[in-house]
């Protein structure tokens, strides 16, 4: 099992990039479970038509112990399993903990045992703020983490933070940086930046996704690319990243 | 919003006619009360029940009050020491070197180091996502003459999985490691107190030739690890059966539940699977069976018509008790329990059918605040602490979680205890306010 989180600045295309990779690796007939880790919960949103699905949170509140692995999931393009962690009403509550509660519930109620999937990504919101947000890279959740940054100064920031937290947590036997994706957005010496950025940690640019057109045209549509416009330039992109991160994760090749 | 307990237009909810009641929570959770009954074991007294091992808490000062009493109470200061939480460690992202750092601290000043260590972390550490998988491997690796066993103090979390009594029972033999089978021996485990001798369980499993081991017998430390050969683990109390659970899925041990029962039938079936699991022929119970018999009937002469209340802590099954007393011909009153074990659904049933006026009371609910605390003007039997402080009789069977006693030969005990109970006035203020019935008291 490839056990991935993905992190990266708020609004910088995680969703977008992690819904997507998941679409085109189960276009390759791997079983991919995505758990969307933040309290909005559209992580998945693109990969079920933007139907609202219940949060393990929500299930938690809402029904304590009285509810099944079934519940916490839905099926959405190419099988991919979606899960969305929710968080507290927004302004009130703690969403770093609510991180911590729902991964802990599909640990407990043996997800990764009952629907055994290939690839399990983890889309984290924002920057490694509390314990809660690293929770993912603890030890039993992610192998790796992938960063996904622009050449943006604020995304570059937020990335280095990520890393470091990543660095810091080595000793423990966490999830190790497993490289960064340039989302493009198209900023002055956007590559140099982040190459500089992957040299500072010792890691590598595992793929570069254009800034497109198509990205935004399949936002309303609650779809994927690889679903949407599967002949597009950015499927392409998308596939070719899932293939270089499969490679590399996979046990090809060091990630 | 707060509201004045026992105010108008409050919901009576703190006691119900079983023929009403809802099962198996027939009451509404909310606000809790706690009646100074203070014998049922918490996990301080729990955990002592490892020889020579030592406990530390860490956790936040105002948290750190119940148990400390509790050590200081039972003479063992000697074996608990503790690590504050600040708020500071919050935000500095301290919390877990804090354990570490702080257990490194005490293990280094104690003159004897002691062979393990109990190490509970709190509500705060789980809320914020700590590592208690690293924090142990860190001590170990510091610490490889010591045992180190993961433990809970998470009050705050306790309405989903497992309790903190069945989280603490099950923690208690984590320290067991995998080791070569016995197939002789027999543990016992689960228990705060040893099982009565005279009991058929006991006098079963000795008379076919095994030995028993229980962390109420131990003595040392050595002993208790000798527990991981045994080949058996039997347990009886609900609390007990996730410990029973994780040895026979850790160690291979063979995992037998035989629940503490009032029923004939339960037992016959119990001791049926106990033979099965002796290799031996089910012996004739029917001598135990009459000599239970006859004690209820000698009671029951002493006791007479007088109302007999029973609650929770006395035993896992109140509902089968009642259910048994009701039988042979007890006046019994009333239930005080919060919630029923799943176990009791058919003596809640027959309950329902043949006791319908059976009344049902809280504990927890803030009403309970405010319970009559007197008898009026009748002498009241009652089994267990709770029982006799809502009640306010003298008149008391001072046991919990079943007192040790089981099968046929526990019945009949529990008569006597009754009958000595009702002949016999103590002074309930003062039994019922020591911590831990059985363990040692500085009071």
């Amino acid at each position: 099992m490839i056990k991935l989180a993905v992190y990266g600045k708020g609004g910088i295309g995680k969703s977008t990039t992690v819904s997507n990779l998941a679409a085109a690796m189960a276009e390759k007939g791997l079983r991919v479970m995505q758990i969307g880790c933040d309290p909005k919960a559209d992580s998945t949103a693109s990969l079920h038509g933007g139907t609202k699905i219940r949060t393990v949170l929500e299930l938690v509140r809402q029904r304590h112990d009285g509810f099944t692995l079934d519940d916490m999931v839905c099926v959405g393009y190419g099988g991919v399993i979606c899960v969305e962690a929710g968080g507290p009403v927004p302004g009130l509550g703690c969403a770093g903990r609510g991180i911590i509660a729902a991964l802990e519930k599909l640990g407990q109620m043996g997800a990764y045992e009952r629907y055994k999937p290939d690839v399990v990504l983890y889309d984290v919101l924002g920057d490694v703020v509390c314990g809660g947000f690293s929770m993912p890279m603890h030890r039993d959740y992610a192998d790796r983490v992938l960063i996904v940054t622009s050449g943006e100064n604020m995304s570059i920031h937020a990335a280095a933070n990520i890393a470091t937290a990543v660095e810091n947590f080595k000793s423990r036997g966490y999830a190790s940086l497993g490289g960064l994706i340039l989302n493009r957005r198209n900023v002055k010496n956007e590559i140099e930046k982040v190459r500089e950025l992957a040299d500072d940690f010792h890691t590598e640019i595992i793929g570069t996704l254009d800034w497109s057109e198509t990205v935004q045209d399949a936002e309303p549509l609650y779809k994927t690319v690889i679903e949407a416009f599967p002949d597009s330039e950015m499927a392409g992109q998308y596939r070719r990243l899932a293939e270089n991160i499969l490679a590399r994760c996979g046990g090809e090749k060091s990630c | 919003m707060l509201k004045k307990v026992g105010g108008k237009g409050e919901r009576n909810s703190a006691e119900v006619a079983i023929r009403d009641a809802a099962f198996p929570a027939p009451f509404a959770s909310g606000l809790e009360y706690n009646a100074p009954a203070r014998g049922p074991w918490n996990i301080v007294q729990t955990g002592m029940l490892i020889p020579q091992s030592h406990q530390i808490f860490a956790c936040a000062r105002g948290c750190l009050r119940g148990v400390v009493l509790t050590a200081a109470e039972m003479n063992a200061m000697d074996r608990m020491s503790w690590i504050s939480v600040c708020e500071n460690d919050l935000f500095d992202g301290s919390l877990e070197q804090n354990v570490i750092d702080g257990t490194t601290d005490i293990l280094r000043k104690m003159e004897t180091r002691p062979p393990a260590v109990l190490l509970f972390i709190s509500c705060i550490h789980l809320f914020n996502g700590c590592d208690f998988g690293m924090i142990l491997s860190e001590l170990r690796r510091r610490f490889p003459d010591v045992d180190f066993a993961d433990c809970y103090m998470n009050p705050t979390m306790r309405k989903s999985g497992l309790t903190p009594d069945q989280l603490m029972r099950r923690q208690l033999y984590s320290l067991l490691r995998p080791a070569r089978m016995d197939g002789k021996w027999i543990n016992l485990i689960g228990n705060d107190r040893a099982t009565d001798e005279s009991s058929e369980l006991v006098s079963m499993i000795r008379g076919a030739g095994f030995g028993i081991r229980d962390i109420t017998r131990c003595r040392t430390y050595e002993e208790y690890l000798k527990m991981a050969e045994s080949a058996v683990s039997i347990t009886y109390l609900p609390a007990a059966v996730a410990a029973g659970e994780e040895l026979e899925r850790r160690l291979g041990q063979r995992h037998l539940y035989l629940p503490l029962s009032y029923s004939e039938e339960e037992i016959m079936e119990n001791y049926g699977k106990l033979a099965d699991a002796l290799g031996i022929r089910a012996p004739d119970l029917s001598a135990a069976a009459a000599g239970a018999e006859k004690a209820l009937g000698d009671a029951r002469r002493v006791v007479g018509d007088a109302p007999v209340e029973i609650d929770y802590t006395s035993t896992p099954r109140p509902l089968g008790l009642a259910r048994l007393l009701l039988e042979h011909g007890f006046a019994v009153r009333r239930i005080y329990a919060d919630v029923f074990s799943g176990e009791e659904k058919s003596d809640f049933v027959w309950l329902q059918r043949n006791a319908p006026e059976l009344a049902v009371s809280a504990t927890v609910h803030p009403k309970m605040r405010f319970a009559r605390r007197r008898a009026q003007g009748e002498k009241t039997l009652a089994v267990g602490q709770k029982a006799a402080y809502f009640s306010g009789t003298g008149h008391f069977v001072n046991i919990v979680a079943g007192g040790g006693m089981y099968g046929f030969d526990g019945i009949a005990r529990l008569a006597g205890r009754m009958t000595d109970a009702f002949l016999h006035e103590k002074d309930t203020k003062t039994v019922i306010q020591l911590k831990g019935l059985g363990c040692e008291s500085c009071l």
